[in-house]
């Protein structure tokens, strides 16, 4: 209504006012499609700066320029990494009039936003991009005092805590101790009845912190983590709050998968990746498509399924883990620092898998995964990962009786563990491919390998895998003498 | 003026002062007439008389005749036949290469029915899936001046062409035909396995078990390392015999090239090799080196052969003296490698090989991984095996291990 009164034309720094104030409304709409209203915002602030220029009216751009960082750092459409390029461009520019001296108050709120578009950034050197954060969140926090500005020194206090929890630099045990503490200032201010929303925010924050934390005990933290997240759910429940309440659920997930890392128990651990599961297919209905959570929560799916696997041995729970694999790693951007994280599990899961299917007597589906990850491990970083992809492929290749292959590819292994000094990848190959010299009647070659294996398995204090190896030579032992007393009789 | 004719008659002249009538070698065996090829086959004694030992029996059999490529499958399997033909007469013997993209039973459908000519219902099944031939062109035009006339029998004519829904069906009842009019039975040889995928050939194999247990006789050629090694040929018992080829020893070499020559020779059929006339126009010395540089392997004996002799003409030579030889395998290696064609990545490897002499699965090292731009040997084999068929490479009988040396031909600098 008030753009037809105050048109360009006759109005047009009012217009431009009204231009910003619609983008911040927009920005701010709860109701319609989020990713919609993200892009109305843009426009509206994209031709109120077409009026306020920097020469003309310096403050007011500088003000929608710190709107529109702010609004790109959270837009959906578009290329995540460019929009967040976006982001730290506008906030750059809006810093260049909003100067400490001059607005103090507006610096150290552009000084956050720069912070968080640095923490999300995707292009550039993760870790240099995170200290960027936090010198920027520190640089806020000098303006945003508690006393003085108690709300906004919790907003920078949080963020300040994400950035030390995700921190490459320094010392990762230092880093978890500063975001705690980070956290628990904020929690000061973000009490459950003032602040609810933000304090579930902040309790589900604490619950990663205490997830990862290295000081103390392993366990008591991540009880405390699970606590936190549980309370935090009670705010974010899947009703009021969907989107939020997805990621708590994931974040309960992933300390529930860490919990059963921990557990001595197989009852205890099972349990606990089974609720894992549900929680990330439960989160996973509400998680809009292609957003962090729903890649974070593939992921994490992917990698419950898989340790459930190593429990239960259901060939099924492979399946779903590679098509959880499948399925992040197709929404995630090529550039995402995490990318090869997901990229790497997804070889390694069809490795397992075509291992297990081969066993199964499914070889020839099983030997082609086997032959993919291997092909697509060969390109990547993790050379243990390959390794280990390559001698599945000639334990397959020994079910299937191939002991040309089997060979090959023990070979090839034991090439890559050597290399790697992996000593228990040393030992089963050499007894892979000591088997299969025997077997195929080269015995005093394959005795020289199974010895070595023996002395690895030694070396390892494995004494049942040393003496496994040793029956093997001792049976190719007796086939050298059977064939030595041939020659002479 | 020299006009083509001349140079035509210029160029027979050239292979008739080296009295040879043609150049006798040829990659592909079944470009042979029987009777040539019964000439010129040489060795293999043992193998011919493990496979002719299981047709002594009337239960049907199966074999595999595996070996690496250009080692003579091919003409193992045509020399059975053409044995087959004449000593049974009443046996019906077809052979077919593997087309890509086929299963066995349509592949041994079409071979059967090219074999039955006479046979309206075995060229109406190629008829369908649209493979003509001349019997059933006539048929059809018969057919369709009949429909032009008064139309008595148009039922019979409507013929749909699709491919076979049951291929495995179809052959049977193919078979049940051919069985009645051949009573010592049919035998199905399907060559070229070797050509395509080994894990597809794998999977052709796995399909076809019912087929391969059923009516006929096969005879089957693939590659050592695709399909030998796996469960379904060794313990689940597919095969009656697998028969490996391998490089044929000096000796055999060195008559197989006597029954070459001879085979085109003019005036002069000698095949005594104590003889040094037999080798002619080589001399026992230029052929004996040529038989150890072709490794006892017929396509590369007969590849580096055409080209040697090719030389030789050109070279207006009457006879291939040490000189002679040295130009003509000289000129076989850039020859070769001109034929290869290969991609950039199997250049890098080759030349490596080259530099090196030999590349194993058991010694090579990460280094020569990583300067080839690769992590493992199993990702290189691939590289190593094309470069095998194209000649430039070879593997040596190692068994407990793969390994690749050059093809050891004088290079243009020597």
């Amino acid at each position: 209504m008030a753009l037809q009164v105050r048109t360009q034309e006759a109005f047009p720094e009012k217009w431009a006012d009204t231009q910003n104030n619609l983008g911040n409304a927009y920005a701010n709409r709860i109701l319609e499609d989020r990713a919609d209203n993200l892009e109305q915002a843009i426009t509206a602030y994209q031709l109120a700066l077409q009026v306020r220029t920097r020469e003309a009216f310096p403050e007011k751009w500088a003000d929608t320029q710190h709107n529109l960082g702010g609004v790109y750092g959270n837009r959906i459409r578009g290329e995540r990494a460019d929009n967040l390029e976006e982001a730290i461009a506008a906030s750059k520019l809006a810093l260049q009039v909003y100067t400490r001296d001059a607005f103090p108050e507006n610096w150290a709120m552009t000084q956050n936003n720069l912070g968080i578009a640095y923490a999300d950034r995707i292009r550039g050197e993760r870790a240099d991009n995170l200290e960027e954060a936090i010198t920027a969140y520190e640089l806020a926090l000098q303006v945003y005092t508690r006393n003085a500005f108690p709300e906004e020194w919790a907003i920078t206090q949080n963020n300040l805590g994400n950035a030390y929890v995700d921190r490459i630099r320094g010392a990762r045990f230092d880093n978890l101790e500063q975001a705690i503490a980070s956290y628990e200032l904020t929690l000061q201010v973000r009490t459950r009845d003032a602040f609810p929303e933000k304090w579930a925010m902040t309790q589900n924050n604490l619950g990663d912190a205490y997830r990862e934390r290295i000081q103390g005990e392993r366990a008591d933290n991540l009880e405390q983590a699970i606590s936190l997240y549980n309370q935090a759910s009670q705010v974010f429940t899947r009703e009021t709050f969907p989107t939020k309440w997805a990621e708590t659920q994931g974040n309960l997930a992933e300390a529930l998968m860490k919990r059963a890392a921990l557990s001595t128990l197989p009852d205890g651990k099972i349990k606990d990746l089974d609720a894992a599961i549900t929680l990330l297919q439960a989160a996973l209905e509400v998680a809009v498509t292609g957003s962090p959570n729903f890649i974070d929560c593939q992921y994490r799916l992917g990698n419950a399924l898989s340790r459930r696997y190593e429990y239960n041995q259901k060939a099924s729970d492979l399946k779903q883990a590679l098509n959880a694999y499948q399925i992040a790693l197709d929404a995630i951007s090529p550039e995402h620092y995490d990318r090869q994280q997901i990229w790497q599990a997804l070889p390694t899961t069809q490795s397992i898998l075509g291992s297990r299917l081969v066993r199964d007597g499914e070889w020839q589906e099983g030997l082609q995964l086997l032959l993919n990850s291997v092909s697509q491990l060969s390109t990547g970083d993790n050379r243990l990962a390959h390794a280990n992809a390559l001698f599945q492929t000639g334990l397959a290749h020994e079910v299937l009786t191939d002991l040309d292959n089997a060979r090959l590819y023990y070979r090839d292994a034991l090439r890559w563990y050597e290399y790697l000094k992996d000593q228990p990848g040393i030992a089963k190959s050499r007894t892979g491919l000591g088997a299969v010299l025997v077997s195929q009647g080269h015995l005093e070659k394959g005795m020289a390998e199974l010895l070595k294996a023996r002395e690895s398995y030694e070396q390892l204090v494995q004494p049942d895998k040393a003496s496994e190896v040793d029956s093997l030579y001792q049976a190719a032992q007796r086939a050298l003498e059977r064939q030595a007393s041939e020659v002479y009789a | 003026m020299t006009t083509a004719d001349d140079i035509f008659d210029q160029s027979a002249s050239n292979i008739q002062r080296l009295g040879l009538k043609e150049i006798p070698f040829t990659e592909s065996p079944t470009d042979l007439q029987s009777e040539t090829l019964r000439h010129i086959f040489t060795g293999r004694r043992d193998e011919l008389r493990q496979v002719f030992n299981l047709f002594q029996s009337r239960e049907r059999r199966r074999i595999l005749v595996y070996g690496r490529i250009g080692i003579g499958k091919s003409a193992f399997l045509l020399e059975v036949l053409s044995v087959l033909r004449r000593k049974r007469p009443n046996m019906l013997t077809t052979y077919i290469s593997l087309p890509a993209n086929l299963d066995l039973a349509t592949t041994a459908l079409i071979a059967l029915a090219q074999a039955m000519a006479n046979d309206e219902w075995a060229q109406r099944q190629l008829y369908q899936m649209g493979i003509p031939t001349d019997k059933i062109l006539k048929e059809r035009s018969s057919e369709i001046s009949a429909n032009m006339g008064v139309g008595a029998k148009t039922g019979e004519k409507d013929l749909p062409i699709a491919k076979p829904q049951y291929p495995a069906v179809s052959l049977d009842t193919l078979l049940e035909r051919a069985q009645a009019k051949h009573p010592d039975g049919v035998v199905i040889a399907i060559d070229d396995l070797d050509k395509q995928n080994p894990s597809q050939v794998r999977q052709l194999m796995h399909d076809a078990q019912g087929m391969l247990k059923g009516r006929a006789w096969f005879l089957l050629t693939g590659h050592p390392m695709g399909m030998t090694g796996d469960l379904l040929t060794s313990e689940r018992g597919l095969f009656d015999l697998q028969l490996k080829l391998e490089e044929l020893d000096f000796e055999t070499t060195y008559q197989m090239l006597i029954n070459y020559l001879s085979s085109a020779r003019i005036n002069n059929n000698c095949t005594d090799p104590q003889d040094p006339r037999c080798v002619l126009p080589f001399l026992p010395e230029t052929a004996a080196h040529f038989c150890r540089v072709s490794l006892g392997k017929p396509r590369l004996f007969n590849r580096l052969g055409n080209t040697v002799l090719s030389i030789a003409a050109d070279l207006q030579a009457e006879m291939i003296t040490p000189k002679v030889l040295q130009e003509g395998l000289k000129a076989a290696a850039p020859d070769l490698l001109h034929k290869a064609a290969l991609t950039v990545q199997e250049e890098r490897i080759r030349a490596f090989l080259q530099r090196r002499g030999n590349l194993s699965e058991e010694t090579i090292t990460i280094e020569d991984l990583e300067q080839l731009g690769f992590r493992s040997f199993s990702e290189i084999l691939p590289f190593l095996e094309k470069l095998e068929e194209a000649d430039l490479a070879h593997q040596l009988n190692q068994d407990d291990a793969r390994a690749f040396e050059p093809i050891p031909l004088p290079s243009a600098d020597d």
